[in-house]
This record gives structure tokens, sequence and C-alpha cells, in this order.
């Protein structure tokens, strides 16, 4: 009953209520709009939606893929404070490591382990803020893409906290919306991702005099030539490491159980040993080929015979990249998690198919894939406005977008996206963070989503304010029901469902005395909170 | 609809869970003598990362182990013995009680029967059963779940002790994930205030749906529920769920059982705790991970055994915990695959092949290790260089459904697979 008049009571208002429309009716403009942002972008700003309708689709669109700086002086300058973010993995390691002696204290162990943790801190918090507060907002969402992608994690412990920095930099943001061949040769030198998938420990079997060794010390050890030379067949497998090949096919290019077989990922994992990081300090750390941990000798991997390379260098590991590039399977896959990402946790086939065919056209050209899914009719269909959940990373970056929150310090963001469970660059698994509603949405998920909300609102998130300004003001000209309706355009400009105005309406009522106006310091946060842990803005 | 979010359905299941108040809700625990008389229980412990079985339980007679792994092997004298074939790394000591209480087997060469070698698959394949199938995508748990639903199930027929669910507990039927900080007076407030957001007037709403009715109010957000209703309905069995479980937690009271203070102690723990209440839970979920060791394993010291004396220690407070009601539940600690028999040049082993499982509770035929072994020589390996499998895990699963849960599973649970009694139990 109560509830009956609580509706009406909202709709009498209209408030961000919109035109019904059936299920295969176009987006609306406004719709089209929001669909953008929520898509494009890690969510609207104040005043975005507005804009986005006043310059047009396509002069935001233009916008995002030109190239150029990254975004506000603000913004600038916040990155620039912090110090390592530029920095190469020598220079992080000169900047960080602490000579122990011999017999270190646990405080110097303890200032040692500080110190390495910084970088890996800065970064953090730069991804946050370039998500939060970049213009080019497109292609922080394609390296949020890219860095799932290719996935790293500090997880692997020290020293992946020497090398994500620079990762981030020359694989990630420096591809994002370039070539895809590029990200994949950059991701497959750097020495982040070697570490993170252990290629630059793989390495060529002891050689024939070695194991002639081995042999001849079991025999005498345990008086059994047998033994001795069982020891040596043994030691003779030693040394190759398949986990980096096999991601590289699995889930950086052709997708798993597409094409190749066990013998391929040998090929590959023997064709790319000798694959390292130099660790001398004059030479700084980075790739580095060492020949003599080199497996040599022609290869077949799927088909193809790879020659040796004759220079002596990482040539024949540089082929198989190219030609992973070029085969038809990664241009399938990158396509499918493409689609899925930006359009539908199902992604629809056609559309997928022409993204596919744009890979190969262009060879991966990362800009055309996306202009491709913008062009087509299938991303503005009803059917996938709305229909993806945020993830918890695209949850937090849109509550602090739509809010327009000022962080100061990223102490309390960082704990946010530890406690939902999807901090940046801390995905263990090689897959990187899954994207789909399947992978987040489970009863009980949503109470930490809540709490992180009601915290956002009451200004409680350690470093992170929103201005007294976004509340605007109940007023003469504004009633308390209107200011509601406001609050409402602001946070949810796709509209909110009936059901949570009439929640929003209660709690105004609740809020307001007889005659007296409500206290907007309290309703204020109260209702932002509410908007924020509302099922409509889980939706994107 | 083309794109229907597939948890749709999960939700709406669980508007048909019962909220009849359970035989032993009035506020007491258990006497003692009534634990015993427990539903029959399930909890599974999954090793995420492709455990090193070979190091976990040993094959005392195959000289070659040592031979094969110089840097990592446990050897004779280091391992605790449990008979003359088999012997556990020394951090499983805690266990070594329960293998002579005849309430833990090891099973050993257990596996898939597919080749592959990527965790993801694996992992995917074991969870939902169903190797090289890539249709399905339930959890092989959540089937039997599904399968044996009822009118009066409990609200806590099944929970994850983790802010997201396991793979193998996840699909249609509703299984809460609790969040790790549920205990706090924080997550109290939350729930509060976000009850009527999502839950208070849940029944009118779904109620117009089901009669096809999109209400008075038919504004287009009222009429997309096919993505809307997920989330309103996750919230709403957030709220009520969680606020039952800490309850009931609550009122059990810490006693110290010797558990350990990392995750998977204090989420056995919280399932011990739930199950003794009589809440009637019957399966529980846990994933610990962090065992793909490609490099720096360990032997007797190092990452692999920190790993495992947390799994000891934590299953060998589980059972004291549980007392006499430790014979209703029976816990299975699994990985997707073993590790090369070889160490490899960096310290550690790469993704193998077979493995191997532990089984814990009531009912098992004890005293003695379980499985087909083949031995060492690189000609009884599979492809020369990994564990081989003589056990499928399907038939290991089927096993304790059927003999534990008295559940025979149906033809097409295990999609294209007859399974198989195994002599696990007495």
């Amino acid at each position: 009953m109560q509830l009956t008049v609580l509706l009406v009571g909202a709709l009498a208002l209209g408030a961000g209520l919109p035109t019904p429309q059936a299920s295969d009716a176009p987006l609306t403009p406004r719709e089209r709009a929001v669909h953008l942002l929520s898509r494009f972008s890690f969510g609207h700003r104040p005043g975005e939606v507005a804009r986005v309708l006043e310059i047009g689709e396509e002069a935001w669109i233009e916008e995002q893929l030109e190239r150029g700086p990254v975004g506000p002086a603000a913004l600038s300058k916040a990155l620039a404070r912090l110090e390592t973010l530029e920095m190469t993995p020598s220079q992080v390691q000169r900047h960080v490591e602490l000579e122990l002696p011999a017999d270190p204290t646990r405080e110097q162990r303890a200032e040692r382990n500080r110190r390495r943790a910084v970088p890996k801190y800065e970064l953090m918090a730069a991804v946050l803020l370039r998500a939060v507060y970049a213009d080019r907002q497109l292609e922080e969402v394609m390296c949020d893409f890219w860095r799932n992608h290719f996935n790293v994690s500090y997880t692997k412990t020290y020293p992946a906290e020497l090398y994500i920095t620079e990762y981030e930099r020359v694989v990630i943001q420096e591809h994002a919306l370039g070539e895809f061949s590029a990200m994949l040769s950059a991701s497959a030198h750097h020495p982040a991702m070697m570490h993170y998938l252990d290629n630059h420990l793989s390495t060529r079997p002891p050689s024939s005099s070695q194991l002639a060794e081995i042999e001849r010390r079991v025999r005498q050890e345990t008086g059994s030539r047998e033994r001795g030379e069982e020891a040596a067949a043994i030691a003779a497998q030693r040394g190759l490491n398949e986990n980096y090949a096999r991601e590289l096919l699995e889930l950086h290019t052709l997708g798993v159980d597409r094409t190749y077989r066990q013998k391929d990922v040998v090929a590959v994992a023997e064709a790319l040993t000798g694959w390292g990081i130099s660790q001398q300090r004059g030479r700084g750390l980075g790739f580095y080929f060492d020949p003599n941990r080199h497996i040599e000798g022609d290869k077949k991997f799927i088909g193809y015979v790879l020659r040796r390379d004759k220079s002596g260098g990482p040539g024949q590991g540089e082929r198989i990249l190219e030609i992973l590039c070029r085969h038809n399977d990664t241009a399938d896959f990158i396509a499918t998690k493409l689609v899925r990402y930006l359009v539908h946790d199902e992604p629809p086939a056609g559309l997928v198919k022409d993204v596919a065919q744009v890979f190969k056209k262009t060879e991966g050209e990362v800009r055309a894939l996306v202009r491709e899914v913008l062009e087509s009719d299938e991303f503005w269909e009803r059917e996938n406005y709305r229909a993806k959940f945020k993830t918890p990373h695209e949850f937090l970056m849109s509550a602090l977008r739509a809010t327009g929150a000022e962080v100061t310090d990223m102490g309390g963001l960082l704990k946010a996206l530890h406690a939902m469970g999807q901090p940046v660059y801390h995905c263990d698994d090689p897959t990187g963070w899954y994207d789909t509603a399947d992978a987040w949405l489970d009863p009980g998920v949503m109470a930490k989503r809540w709490e992180i909300a009601l915290l956002l609102a009451a200004n409680k998130l350690e470093g992170v304010e929103i201005p007294a300004s976004f509340y605007g003001e109940i007023s003469e000209e504004v009633t308390p029901l209107q200011w509601m309706r406001g609050m409402v355009d602001k946070v949810l400009p796709g509209g909110a469902s009936t059901r949570t105005l009439a929640m929003l309406h209660e709690v105004v009522r609740e809020n307001t005395g007889k005659g007296d106006r409500p206290d907007l310091r309290k309703l204020g946060p109260e209702v932002l909170g509410l908007l924020l842990g509302s099922p409509e803005f889980q939706e994107q | 609809m083309k794109h229907e979010l597939t948890r749709r359905s999960i939700l709406r299941g669980a508007t048909t869970l019962g909220l009849a108040a359970p035989a032993a809700a009035l506020g007491w625990p258990l006497f003692q003598d009534d634990r015993a008389k427990l539903p029959r229980s399930l909890v599974v412990i999954y090793l995420r990362g492709g455990a090193d079985f070979l190091n976990m339980v040993v094959p005392r007679q195959e000289r070659v182990y040592e031979l094969t792994r110089p840097g990592i092997a446990i050897t004779e004298e280091q391992a605790v013995p449990l008979d003359s074939h088999w012997a556990l790394h020394p951090a499983l000591a805690p266990l070594k009680p329960l293998f002579e209480e005849e309430v833990f087997v090891p099973v050993v060469c257990t596996g898939s029967p597919h080749a592959t070698r990527s965790h993801f698959d694996a992992q995917d394949f074991m969870n939902y059963a169903a190797p090289g199938d890539r249709t399905v995508h339930d959890g092989w748990v959540n089937r039997f779940l599904t399968a044996t639903a009822g009118e009066g199930d409990q609200e806590f027929r099944a929970v994850g002790m983790q802010g997201l669910l396991p793979t193998a507990l996840r699909g249609e039927f509703p299984v809460l994930a609790v969040p790790d900080n549920f205990e706090s007076r924080r997550s109290d407030r939350v729930l509060d205030h976000f009850e009527k957001f999502y839950g208070a007037d849940g029944k009118r709403r779904r109620d117009e749906e089901e009669d096809g009715e999109s209400g008075e109010m038919g504004g287009s957000m009222d009429r997309e529920p096919e993505e809307g209703i997920d989330v309103v309905q996750s919230g709403k069995v957030t709220i009520e769920t969680l606020r039952r479980f800490k309850e009931i937690v609550t009122r059990a009271g810490d006693d110290d059982h010797g558990y350990p203070n990392t995750r998977l102690g204090k989420g056995l723990r919280r399932i011990a705790q739930v199950l003794l209440s009589g809440e009637g839970l019957e399966v529980a979920g846990i994933d610990v991970g962090g065992w793909d060791h490609h490099a720096n394993q360990g032997g007797v010291q190092g990452a692999h055994a920190i790993l495992l004396r947390n799994v000891a220690t934590s299953l060998a407070a589980f059972r004291k915990h549980m007392g006499a009601a430790f014979s209703s539940t029976q816990v299975m600690v699994m990985t997707e695959f073993g590790r090369t028999v070889l160490e490899n040049g960096s310290g550690g082993t790469d993704h193998g092949h077979g493995s191997g499982m532990f089984l814990l509770g009531g009912g098992l035929k004890g005293g003695e290790v379980h499985g087909d072994w083949t031995g060492l020589r690189t000609d009884r390996l599979y492809q020369g260089r990994d564990l081989p499998v003589h056990w499928d895990f399907r038939d290991v699963f089927y096993t304790v459904l059927r003999e534990h849960l008295d559940f025979k599973a149906p033809k097409g649970f295990f999609p294209d697979h007859r399974p198989k009694r195994l002599k696990l139990f007495a």
C-alpha cells in the first residue's frame, strides 16, 4: 500500500523515469550517450552526458581516438609526484635497493621491504588516477583490456616490483591503441613478462660432456651402469620451462586447443630459450639474448619449419611471434574477447566476425578494431544497453567519476579494491581478471560493494573526498523531491527503476520534518550511498 | 532473449529457498550425542595451481625418485612413513594420526583423461567434471545440489568461504559466498542500510514478473528484469543469508582447536561451526592458491612445505573440532593436475598430468593408500614425463556422492562418462 503511494509520488515528479520503450526500440539519444560513456570510458563525469549530446557522438569518439596528452593539468601534476613512474627497471632498482649487511636486523629487512613496495604502490596509484581523471578515457579503457590480456602480477613477488612500472609504460600504454603485433612483441621481450611466466629460467639442457660427467658420477656412486645412464637421460630433459610458451599460445594469441599441440608448445619453448633478463648493472635490467642457453636447430611449429637464426640471435622466437600475429585463430580470439569486453558477456557472433575481419585486414590495428565496434549496429542495440555487470574495478572508478570525487591519497582506494578482489596488477592467473557477470556476481559479493558505496558517500574512504558542491541545495526553488531527482540524474543518467525511486523518496521523506528542510549534510551522503549501491549503478 | 544473463535462473532459484526455521535454529548448539546424527556433508578444498602430489605422498620404494629431484626430493630419512610403500611430506605430519585413525586416505594417480596442461582448462574441466567439454559451465558440486534441491532446503545448504565462489560450487543452485569481513559490525550496518533497497518488497516485484506483467509503473527500467533482476536478487540473498550466517557463528563461540591463523584455517573453523549448529549445511568449499611451483619449490622447507603445513594443521584442527560428527562429513582435497616427475632447471616442477587426492571423514576404507601405482620408470610415465592417471577423478567424485551422500549420479551428470564405483569406502 505504502509502496504504491510512494511510487505515485515519485512518478508525479517524473523523476528520472525514461519513457517506456519496446525491447527492440532503438536507443534514445540520451541512452546512446549513456551507453557510449559506460563502455568507452570508466563512466560519466558530472555534466558529461549533456556534453556528448551537445557535441555529438562522433565528435566525442574522434576526440577520444586522437593522440594527445593524458588529460587535465591536475592529473599530470599528480602523476609527476610519483617519483618512480617514469623509471626503467635499473633505475627503480637503484632507487629502492638497500645494501643490507650479511645478517640484517628485523628493522633493516622491514625497511628494505617497505622501499621495494614503493614502485608498486606508485604504479597502482597512477593507473587508478588515470582511469578516474584522464580525458582520454577510451585509451584508459583499452589499457584495462590489454592489462588483463597480457596479465603480469605483483603476486609473483619480488623483483616484479622492479619491472612492472616500465611494462605498463612501454607495453600497455604505448600500444593500447596501436598495433597488436608491437604489443605482443614488447610483452614477450619485457622482463616483467619473463619473470611472471618464467621464460628467463628456461634454458638449454646440459651439454653432452656435462651429461657424460653426470653419468660417470652416478655410476661411480651407485656402482650401477644402468642407474648412471638413467640419471643422464633424466638430466638431458632438464632446463626447459614451458610456462610462457603455453600461455603465449593459449592466452595471448591463438586461444586454447586450437591448432596447436603439446609438441608445438615444446617447439615454442625451445625457440624462446636464451631469452632472458640481463643482470649486469652496466647493461641495465632489460631484454638479453644468451646464445649459450639457446636450443639451436630447426623446429617445427603448427606446420611451419623454423630455420635456425644464422646470426646467432633470437630470430627464431621473433619469427614465432610474427606467425602468431598473422594467424586467423588469433584474430578470432582477440575479436571475441574484445567484443565481450565492450559489448556483451555473450558476444554477438556477427560482430565478432566483423571485428576479426578487420583484425586480419589491418594486422591487428587496435584503433580500427575499436572503430568497427563503434560503427556497428550491434553495439547500439537495446539488448546490449546496461547489459554488463561492472567489475569491482569498474564499479569503483565509475563511482569516483560520477561523484566528481577528489583523490588525495590512494590508500583507501587500494584497500577497497583488495577487499573486492580486484586490485590492479594483482591477478595471480595469467588469464587476467574476467570481465563477465558470471565471474563476479554471486550471493554475498554485493556486501563489500555496498560497504564501499556508503564509505565513499560519507567521505570515509581514506584519501577520497566528494566536494560539498556535488550535493547542490534544497531551497525555496528546489523542493526535496526535485533535489532527489537531480541526484538521480547525476548518478544514474540512464534513469532509475520505480522501486529505487520509491525507496529514495522514502528516505527523503524520513529526513524532512514538518515544514523543515532536510539537512543535506546528512541526507546528501545517505542518498548518494544508496544510489551508488543501487542495482542500476552496478550495470553498465 | 538472445543474451540472457546466465545467472538469472540461479537467483530466481534462490527465491524458492525455504526460510522456515531449521530444527536447531532456536539458539543452542546441538548436544554432543546429536552431532553424529547430523546430515551428511561434503567439504571441497581446491588447491589451485597444480599441487605437486609426488612430494606430498612420497613413494618410498622408488629409488629413481630422489635422482629425478636432486634439489627438492623428500628423502627416506625426512619423510613420515605411512606404510612400507608410502610416506608423507614432513609438513603433512599432522595428518598421520588421522591416517592411523582410518579417517584419512590419500588416493594416488588420480586425474583427468584429458591431456591439457593448462591450469585454466584443467581447473574448469575438473570443477565442471567434464574434461574436454567446453559446453559445460556449472560446477559438479552445484549439479549435485541442483539435482537434489527440494522445498525444504535450508538457507545454508551450501557456502563458499571466500568472497568469490569456488568454481565447483557455482551454477544454478544458489550458493552463498561469504566475504572475509562478514563478522565485523560495519558489515551489519551495511546490510541494514540496503535491506529495503534490495530486500523488503522483493517478493512483489518477482510476482509481477512471473505473471508476465510489468506492473502499473511499466517504465523501461522496470521492463528489463533480465538484466536488473540479477543484481536485485543477488543483493536480497546476500542480505538474508549473511545475517543468518553471522548469527550462527556468533552463537558457536571460538574454542581453540589448533587452527592456524590462515584463510583456510579460519574458513574451516567457520564451516565446522555451521555444520555443528545443525542448520543443515551440506556443502562447503574453499580454494587455496599458490601451488604452481615452476621455480624454487623447496623440499622439506620452502614454499611448497609452507603451503602443506597450512593444509595439514587446518585439517587436523577441523577433525578435532568436529569430534564425533566428523563421521558425518567428507573432506575432499584436490588439484587440477600433478607436476612433472622431473625437477626442472629452476628448482621447480612444470605442469604434469596425474596427481592425487585426499579424502577425510567417515566411512572410508582406511589404513591404506588407495589408487594404482605403476612406478616411476620413464616408460611407465605419461608421455615419459608425468605421473599417469589410473583413476579418473570423476570416478572418485561419483563414489563419494554415492557412498557418502547416497546420491547416485544419473546418466549425463558426468557428460560422456560412465562412472565406476571405486573401493574407497568400507
